[in-house]
């Protein structure tokens, strides 16, 4: 992802946050600077589940790929003792 | 055994959809359904990815633990395949908790890593698996490979209530349970994500845990079948029933 297409994705997603209810109490700082804290804390969540997911995704990958490879062996084996 | 065979893959399938479809619930709830926690504000939406990953790695090393025993006592292969694919599932997870926690401290906390006690028994059951891991694959045969890692996995587990208890043992940074305006625990609806990405984990944990044991049974019939290969071609020679490498 480009960081501009990142920057024009974040913006949106920080709206939709902030009308999300909060169980906060009113707040009492400006917004501009509020807006700044969110956008800072929804990098950190951003980067936080793209971990996750490509972790997960990766090691889906390494058991896909490592299956394969050994069922070929196996088929190959089998095909050798004439099973 | 074909029946045994296609009702393993009928609850593959099933768990493969179920995770699909509940991966995109738990985003949705996640995101637009769950309040934002007032001190931390959006960045406390980890806790639901954080939180079930743990749980998660914690299954992982309890089954490993679980199926180490039945190993030692019976001395079958399959608890061992088990205890193997319980082992590996459970350092991935922990791999995840200790990767998202971090990322959730800084902004929180301000710093990556504190040196209390939740964090650090955490790291060091990570390290113990990961030293299973390591050990399964440089011992000498499979029968030492599956004695010796069947004691770390059972002694390993011993970390599990200390990592739990510390935060009540312990005074640190790390929460023992989310207060939401000045009420105790966790509100409902939150309380109903963290179960929502829960389950969905837990079924995301059981299908990786059938397709790695697969890995493991073939890895079994490979081993047997160059055994019974080398047996044919020079009758006589070392018997090898341990699995020795070669």
């Amino acid at each position: 992802m480009t960081s501009r297409t990142l920057a024009s994705i974040l913006p949106a997603l920080v709206t939709l946050l902030q009308e999300i209810p909060s169980t906060a109490a009113a707040a009492t700082a400006d917004p501009a600077s509020q807006a700044a804290i969110v956008e800072r804390k929804l990098h950190f969540l951003a980067w936080a589940y793209t971990v996750v997911w490509v972790i997960l995704a990766l090691y889906l990958v390494s058991l896909s790929v490592r299956l394969r490879r050994l069922s070929g062996a196996l088929r190959r084996l089998r095909e050798r003792l004439g099973l | 055994m074909p029946a045994r065979g296609s009702a393993a893959r009928l609850l593959e399938g099933l768990l493969l959809i179920a995770v699909a479809l509940l991966v995109p619930l738990c985003l949705y709830v996640v995101f637009a359904i769950v309040p934002t926690e007032e001190k931390m504000g959006i960045v406390q939406r980890i806790f639901y990815f954080h939180v079930p990953s743990a749980f998660a790695a914690f299954l992982g090393v309890g089954l490993c633990a679980l199926f180490s025993t039945l190993y030692l006592w019976r001395r079958e292969r399959r608890y061992d395949r088990m205890a193997h694919a319980s082992a590996e599932l459970g350092v991935l997870f922990c791999t995840i908790v200790l990767i998202t926690g971090p990322i959730w401290a800084r902004p929180v906390w301000g710093v990556w890593w504190t040196g209390e006690v939740r964090l650090t028994s955490t790291l060091i059951l990570w390290l113990i698996y990961v030293g299973y891991l390591l050990l399964r694959e440089n011992a000498l045969n499979r029968d030492q490979a599956a004695r010796w890692a069947a004691v770390v996995g059972i002694i390993g587990a011993m970390d599990m209530p200390i990592i739990y208890k510390s935060v009540e043992w312990w005074r640190g940074l790390h929460p023992k349970v989310l207060r939401i305006s000045g009420g105790g625990g966790l509100e409902p609806t939150m309380e109903k994500g963290l179960m929502l990405c829960t389950a969905t984990f837990l079924l995301l944990f059981a299908y990786l845990l059938i397709q790695r044991s697969r890995l493991g049974r073939l890895q079994d019939e490979i081993e047997a079948l160059t055994h019974a290969a080398r047996s044919v071609a020079a009758p006589g020679a070392a018997p090898a029933p341990n699995g020795a490498r070669p």
